[in-house]
Order: C-alpha cells, then sequence, then structure tokens
C-alpha cells in the first residue's frame, strides 16, 4: 500500500481525554492530488483526528507518517515546517486588513534598513498573482477581508495556506454555513488544486452528497474508529446514510 | 469610455475617502473653526493659534499611545498619572547630580519601566489592562504625592533645553507632529503596527499566524507609558513649574476622547493615528472656541462628552456604510 506518491498517513491513533476515548485506534492516509473526506456526526472523533495531524493534538498511541518517514507532530509549528497546513472556519483571517494583508500575515515582505517597513507594492502583487494562480476572483486585494463573503474569505484562507508551501491541506468543514454558489467556489477552488497534483487534501464535511462530488475517497468515523472506507465512485449518499442508520438503531437498542 | 471609467473610480475614491472617520472630524473642525471666527475675529490669531496648539499637543502625544492600545484591545487608565509622576522623577535624578538631559532620559526609561510592568501583571497574570492600571492610576498618584510632598517644584536647566523641552511656545505642537508622522508609519508602514491591528481584529487568527502577542501587547504598553512621560515633561517645561496634580485622568480622556472622536475603535482592530491628531485638533477647537466666547468649564464638559456620542455614532454607521469594519 506504500504508495510512492503518499503525503501523509496514520497508523491506529488513540486519544483520551480523561476518561473519553475519542480516537480509538484510527488510521487514514492520503496520496499527493488525492482529496479524502473524513465524515461523521459531531463528536464522532473527526476533529480529534484532525487536530493530530495539526499538531494541535498529540495522539497516547499509534504512529504517523509524512512521506513514508515516522514524524512526532509535537506543535502546530512543527507540522506546519512539514508542510501541513490547516484552514479552519472563519477562525484565519482579520476581517479588518486587506486581502493582501491578510495573504501575507506574518510572512509580511519588508524592505529598508535599519528599519525595515512592509513592502506594500510587491505583496500587492504577488498576492494578485497567488490569487490567479488558484483562480480566485475578489474586487481588489485592497479591500478589507470583512466586505468579502464567506466564500471568498474561505477561499483566500485556503490560497494562503497554498501559497505558503502547503502540501498537505487540512479543511475543517470548508462547505459549512455556504450558500449553494458560495459552495462552488469553494469546490472549483479544491478541483484547480487537485489537478496541480502535488497537493494531499483532507477536508472534514458534514453532507455526504457535497463530499463525494468533491473527494475522491471518502471515510465515516463514529466513536472514535474508522468503520467505512471507500472510493467516491463506489458508494453513494444512500450506502453512507444507511452505515450510520444501523450504528443508530444499534446504538438504540443496545 | 476610459475617461469615464477613471471619473467613476476618482469619484468613488474621493467618496470613500470622505466615508473616512478622520475626513467627516476634518470638516466639522473646519466648521467650527469659520464658526468660532465669524463669532469672535480674535479666534484666527497668532495668539490664539499659539495656545490652540498648546493644548492640543499633550492629547494628542498621549492619543497616539492610547490608539495603538486600543486597536489591540487594551487600555491605560493611568497614563496621566505617569504625566505628573515623570517631571518629579527628573527633578530627584537631577538633585542627585545627574545633568538635566540624562536626568530626563533616566525618568523616561523609569516610565517605560511602569508601561513594562503594567504590561507584564497584564499578560503574564492575565488581569484586564482596565483593571491592572486602574490599580496603577491610585499606585502612581501616590508615589507622586510622597516623592513631592505634595508641593509643585521648579524645572531646572539651561534655556536651550527648556526651550526643545516646551518653554518654545511651539515645541510642544512640533514634539506632537514629530510624534504623530513617526506613530503613523509605526501603525500603517511596519509589522508591529500591522500585527497590532490583526491582534484586535482577530486574535485567534493572529495567534494561528504565530505572531508574538504579548511581546507586541506589552510593547505597546511600554510605549504609551512613555509618551505620557514624555508628555509631562513637555507640560512641566513649558509651564516652568511641575504640579503634583498635573495630567491625571482628564488628560487621559482627552487622549482616548481624541483617538476614539478619530475612529479609533474601542472593541479593537481599527484605528488611525491621523484620526487621533485631528479629534484632538477638534477637542482643542471646542475647548478654545468656547473660552473664548465666555462659555464656562462646566459647559466644555457637556459639549466633549456630546461630541464623543456624537463621532461614535456616526463612525459605527459609516463603518457600515463602507461595508467593512468590524461587525
Amino acid at each position: 500500500m506504500s504508495e510512492a506518491k503518499e503525503a501523509i498517513r496514520a497508523e491506529n491513533l488513540v486519544k483520551n481525554f480523561g476518561r473519553i476515548t475519542a480516537l480509538n485506534g484510527a488510521s487514514m492516509h492520503v496520496a499527493r492530488g488525492e482529496t479524502l473526506g473524513i465524515l461523521g456526526d459531531n463528536g464522532a472523533g473527526k476533529s480529534t483526528l484532525l487536530k493530530i495531524l495539526t499538531g494541535f493534538h498529540q495522539p497516547d498511541s499509534g504512529q504517523v507518517f509524512v512521506d513514508g518517514r515516522p514524524v512526532r507532530l509535537a506543535s502546530v509549528d512543527e507540522a506546519r515546517a512539514l508542510g501541513i497546513e490547516c484552514v479552519y472556519q472563519d477562525l484565519a483571517l482579520v476581517n479588518g486588513l486587506s486581502v493582501y494583508h491578510n495573504l501575507f500575515l506574518n510572512r509580511e515582505l519588508l524592505w529598508g534598513w535599519p528599519v525595515r517597513f512592509l513592502d506594500h507594492r510587491t505583496m500587492r502583487r504577488r498576492a494578485i498573482e497567488a490569487l490567479a494562480e488558484v483562480g480566485i476572483v475578489v474586487p481588489s486585494v485592497d479591500i478589507e477581508v470583512g466586505a468579502l463573503s464567506g466564500g471568498q474569505r474561505q477561499a483566500i484562507a485556503v490560497a494562503r495556506a497554498v501559497s505558503s508551501q502547503a502540501r498537505i491541506l487540512l479543511l475543517d468543514e470548508p462547505l459549512a454555513a455556504m450558500g449553494a454558489r458560495e459552495a462552488q467556489l469553494i469546490i472549483r477552488l479544491i478541483e484547480r488544486l487537485k489537478a496541480r497534483g502535488d497537493i494531499a487534501i483532507v477536508m472534514i464535511a458534514h453532507n455526504y452528497a457535497q463530499t463525494l462530488e468533491i473527494c475522491d475517497r471518502v471515510m465515516l468515523v463514529q466513536h472514535g474508529e474508522v468503520t467505512f472506507e471507500s472510493t467516491a465512485a463506489a458508494t453513494s449518499p444512500a450506502e453512507l446514510l444507511e452505515i450510520v442508520r444501523r450504528e443508530y438503531r444499534a446504538l438504540r437498542a443496545g | 469610455m476610459a475617461e469615464g471609467a477613471a471619473g467613476t473610480t476618482l469619484t468613488s475614491r474621493a467618496f470613500g475617502l470622505l466615508l473616512r472617520p478622520e475626513a467627516s472630524v476634518v470638516v466639522v473642525s473646519v466648521a467650527l473653526v469659520l464658526y468660532f471666527q465669524f463669532a469672535n475675529a480674535y479666534f484666527v490669531s497668532t495668539a490664539n493659534v499659539q495656545t490652540l496648539s498648546q493644548f492640543v499637543a499633550a492629547p494628542v502625544i498621549i492619543a497616539c499611545g492610547e490608539i495603538m492600545l486600543l486597536i489591540c484591545r487594551e487600555i491605560d487608565l493611568s497614563v496621566g498619572q505617569v504625566f505628573a509622576l515623570a517631571p518629579f522623577l527628573m527633578e530627584n535624578i537631577n538633585d542627585v547630580g545627574v545633568p538635566e538631559p540624562l536626568a530626563i532620559v533616566a525618568a523616561l526609561a523609569v516610565c517605560a519601566l511602569i508601561g513594562l510592568m503594567i504590561g507584564l501583571i497584564t499578560i503574564g497574570l492575565r488581569v484586564p489592562s482596565f483593571i491592572t492600571t486602574l490599580g496603577m492610576l491610585f499606585l502612581i498618584t501616590g508615589l507622586t504625592l510622597t516623592i513631592s510632598r505634595g508641593y509643585p517644584a521648579n524645572t531646572a536647566g539651561g534655556p536651550v533645553l527648556t526651550g526643545i523641552m516646551g518653554a518654545w511656545a511651539y515645541s510642544e505642537i512640533v514634539w506632537a507632529l514629530a510624534i504623530v508622522a513617526v506613530m503613523h508609519v509605526l501603525l500603517r508602514h511596519t509589522r508591529w503596527g500591522l500585527h497590532t491591528v490583526a491582534i484586535g481584529g482577530n486574535l485567534l487568527a493572529a495567534a494561528e499566524a504565530g505572531i508574538a502577542i504579548n511581546r507586541i501587547k506589552i510593547g505597546n504598553f511600554v510605549l504609551t507609558s512613555t509618551l505620557g512621560g514624555l508628555t509631562g515633561l513637555l507640560e512641566a517645561f513649558r509651564v516652568g513649574s511641575i504640579d503634583p496634580l498635573a495630567g491625571g485622568s482628564n488628560i487621559m480622556f482627552l487622549g482616548v476622547a481624541s483617538g476614539v472622536i478619530g475612529g479609533t475603535a474601542i472593541a479593537g482592530g481599527a484605528g488611525t493615528i491621523i484620526g487621533g491628531l485631528v479629534g484632538g485638533i477638534m477637542l482643542g477647537i471646542l475647548q478654545d472656541g468656547f473660552t473664548l466666547q465666555g462659555i464656562n468649564a462646566f459647559t466644555f464638559d457637556i459639549v466633549i462628552g456630546a461630541a464623543i456620542l456624537i463621532a461614535m455614532i456616526a463612525n459605527i454607521h459609516l463603518a457600515r456604510l463602507r461595508g467593512g469594519g468590524p461587525q
């Protein structure tokens, strides 16, 4: 199973918070150019899985591999150094700052000596280029992010992760609370990134139909375990729903 | 066609500029100048402009620090007390034989240390800065009264030094404008300023991006206290005597009011130094104009209160018109 293109793999992750077991031996893998969708109810453990991959949580046991090498993701910074970037729903941007300042937040380009000034001009130009590269359209890069729609903001957050050399992109509910047109914006963006072939994408989602449309492969996480895994082509929203229903009935019977 | 498009951009740009909070304050200020000049021909005279510049300078310098703190969602209530303490520090250091210029530097260093202490307590011990600086307000008042034994003192130093430090009629406004220029560049054209805005705008995003939040907040406390101390020194040299009850909460609120009238958001994430300058000038024009008209200080407080309220209401709704800003 160890393909040359494999970007990230996690094996038998276990994570307990006090007496609560959030993850109970979950495994996953995703290759470059591939998009993996992680589905599951609230509290099923998918966020914990994502947060282990970002270095935010450390697993009690289990192992993460990046490019086939075992790694210890002790912090968000360490994960980032390995090219792992996570885009959180509506957390990533500063509404009062312009699009280009957001794209370069804490990676600002500077000029001058001994005092270093912001190189507004170069940052603007590079921001326009970076957005064009992933096909994001905004009225202007000078506009405050707060004036943009939710979909545009999410797109800019993704563009920032990509322009910071992310090779493993984690998306936390990228389509949540978004209208159909807005969602289409993000879906097209993900498709373009997929077409580049050098980025592995893992996304957490709720909507089965949308997830199957975007992702190459889906995983169902329930009570801390991966209960179902399939290529998107080989399954359907109805099948996923049936699995979840069966689980729910079993839970009520037990 | 192209001409028409350029015309539209220009109009929309001009419109955008007019919607900026600073712009409305400038418009109001010009209207006030015209009104006061009409009411009293003495208003635009050398002597009165001098008086006005002296009244405006101190709140504007204080505002520069408070604006940085307000933008990153902090406040310093004790800056007016540092204002009163600084000249006594200078005098006491001078009295033990340290030359006056060095005594000034040393006094400012102590003010910076006070700012550092405020920052460390606020950040390190997680006390809201409102509370930290409320405590410091009383603490420093007591310290100043103890050091001075409650008596005023005279400033020392040669004519050149005292001239530069505030005794020359226009030195204080020159200081204020120079500080405004430096602070404007700091806020708009350096990482420090950008990160200050980012912290106030979205703390989580700033942390996510790896911005050194604590360092920037503490730095802004140090900056504010130091500017407060400098303002106190300038005022002491201008008046020629040191008053243990100078400055105080009054100068602090004037500074905060200047910033807020000029568009600084109390909720953080937005504000400009130029706004603080025009806000301070507007308050100065109001007080000076009403003084010339013989309206007393009690009425002035009513006017300043109303001005703050109107400015805040206007700013909130202008922000919505611009379609951006904190929601």
